[in-house]
């Protein structure tokens, strides 16, 4: 029998005051243990999504369980089990000490509470001998965010969910928070639920990330969303241009012209010379781009090459041996080759 | 402009010189404005609290009653609770009439709306995240209450300041409820009355230089909570 996952959505919906929908998701399952990313542009119903998942809101219309039970906003165990990091974290106005222990000190967990503070405050990267005393104004924008993550580490909780937590934040606060929730995830088995824009430090904290846009979870964020126009060929294929004049053809009619196209970046092949005409080579699309990013994928361990085809951006994913043996580095001019089949709709 | 010299002098002198009869002024004023402040924010705080957090109906008609009552001018406290503190009136048997806690009393009523007005207008401008914040850290109830109110601490120590500076300067309900009784019930502010209406300024403005010290030290204050707010 499998396993009963850690959340369970059922026909939620959650609508604006003008009663227009925000959010629409029939059916989602968050496994125990699991780190979801959650990517989508502003007002798509990331932070809704996020504040329900927290017990923060309740939805207007359908269900949401709980570790096998119905969200009960007032059972109090159910709540302290799960905390948020709000987008721009709020410091209560007392010292750094104060503000991480306050939530061991609701709960009446008082023994051993320097201790608890001063580890917590190590995993966040704030030595607490310099920064314990300091009061909520006396810190940067950085490390106000890392004390509020630390006063959410330090409860211990069965879910952290964090909203944009390197939004506002130096390149330096953003790998700390991800090493802190990466050695508590090993340590505790959180689970972990995140949004940001940022898909590469995404990448380095979640092992599955998910689109949401207009209120619905699209599909795996690691997709590459195309937008149309399409327009139909007398071969039977559908034919994007590009920016820069080249064109990308779609095995499979599109719901209509405007329609967006998703690929798999595994899809992707990359070749860094043109392949002689399309003789012996089953893909339609051989598209001529240019290497913009290199990352590396958390879970799968493999290199995120962002390519930019004349305007268009695509992500390709391939094994690091790959990588190295065709010496792609940001600037490298290359092919990007896919079957017109590869391309599915949204 | 000679008298006004000589009484300066004059007043310098009573203060330095710890003359009793001005001093027993300064002591009534700061035992009656002291318990009015303790009735006041007793009462205050938790009603300023309920009227800034929570949403209920009549919530516009409160506020607009209390805000109105910002401006109670101090005879008409002074008329109505002698009415009731009178011999003949509902609390006669309390004899409060003419003695300092009558007086606290009444300043109580007085300063009552300006605690619970500028203690809801601090608990209103609590930054939103506030309650998301303390939910998700575990707080409940009574505990997010509680947190609010610190939250929100300077804000509503500049509301007993504020407060304390309208006790403490009002003469209305010191003359009709005190009485102004020498050595008993007689307040700075009633003695500068009465002492200026004889001529005797000398006494007038040494009790003036105590009650501008109380006003210097509570603008002090207030400047100093402001800053601390922001």
């Amino acid at each position: 029998m499998s396993e009963t996952p850690l959340y369970r959505i059922n026909n939620l919906k959650y609508r604006y005051e003008n009663g227009r929908f925000l959010l629409h998701i029939p059916e989602f399952a968050i496994a125990r243990g699991a780190s979801i990313g959650i990517v989508g542009p502003n007002g798509g119903g990331k932070t809704t999504l996020l504040k329900i998942l927290a017990l923060l809101e309740d939805p207007d219309e359908g269900t949401v369980y709980f570790d096998g039970t119905k969200v009960d906003r007032t059972n109090d165990a159910m709540k302290r089990s799960v905390t948020m990091l709000l987008q721009e974290a709020y410091l209560l106005k007392r010292t750094v000490f104060e503000n991480v222990a306050y939530g061991l000190k609701v709960r009446n967990e008082k023994q051993g509470l320097t201790e608890k503070v001063h580890r917590t405050l190590h995993m966040v990267g704030l030595p607490p001998d310099e920064f314990a005393q300091r009061r909520w104004h006396q810190l940067s924008g950085g490390e106000a965010q890392r004390v509020a993550l630390a006063s959410r580490l330090i409860i211990n909780p069965r879910v952290l969910i964090m909203d944009e937590p390197t939004a506002s934040v130096d390149q330096r606060s953003a790998v700390l928070i991800k090493d802190a929730v990466n050695t508590m995830r090993e340590q505790f088995n959180t689970t972990l639920i995140v949004a940001s824009h940022d898909l590469i430090w995404l990448n380095t904290v979640a092992s599955q990330v998910f689109r949401v846009y207009e209120g619905r979870i699209t599909g795996l964020a690691s997709d590459n969303v195309i937008d149309g126009p399409w327009n139909p060929e007398s071969d039977g294929l559908w034919k994007k241009v590009l920016p820069d004049g080249q064109v990308m053809f779609s095995a499979t009619p599109p719901g209509d012209s405007a329609a967006k196209a998703l690929l798999n970046p595994s899809d992707i092949v990359l070749a860094k010379a043109q392949p002689d005409g399309r003789d012996g080579l089953s893909a339609r699309n051989i598209i001529r781009g240019t290497v913009t990013l290199l990352s590396e994928e958390n879970h799968s361990k493999k290199v995120l090459a962002t390519i930019d085809l004349g305007g268009l951006s695509v992500i390709s994913r391939i094994t690091r041996r790959a990588a190295e043996s065709l010496h792609i580095l940001p600037g490298t001019p290359i092919f990007v080759i896919f079957k017109a089949s590869s391309l599915r709709w949204e | 402009m000679e008298y006004i010299f000589e009484g300066i002098v004059r007043a310098i002198e009573l203060l330095l010189t710890g003359n009793e009869e001005t001093y027993s002024a300064v002591f009534v004023t700061l035992k009656a404005s002291t318990m009015s402040m303790i009735g006041s924010l007793a009462l205050g705080i938790p009603c300023g609290f309920l009227l800034g957090y929570f949403d209920f109906p009549g919530k516009k008609q409160v506020r607009a009653l209390v805000d109105t009552l910002l401006a109670l001018p101090t005879v008409v406290v002074g008329l109505f609770v002698y009415a009731f503190v009178s011999y003949r009136g509902p609390l006669g048997e309390m004899q409060l009439l003419f003695t300092i806690p009558g007086i606290a009393l009444a300043q109580t009523i007085l300063v009552l709306p300006i605690v619970i007005s500028l203690t809801a207008t601090a608990v209103e401008s609590l930054d939103k995240r506030l309650r998301s914040t303390l939910m998700a850290l575990g707080a409940r109830g009574k505990q997010i209450a509680i947190a609010s109110i610190l939250e929100a601490r300077y804000a509503v120590m500049i509301a007993a300041v504020t407060a304390y500076g309208r006790a403490v300067s009002e003469v209305g309900i010191s003359m009709m409820i005190g009485g102004n009784i020498k050595w008993h019930t007689r307040t700075i502010t009633t003695a500068i009355a009465l002492e200026t209406g004889k001529g005797e300024f000398s006494m007038g403005i040494a009790l003036g230089i105590v009650l501008l010290t109380l006003a210097f030290t509570v603008n002090a204050l207030l400047t100093i909570l402001k800053k601390r707010s922001t």
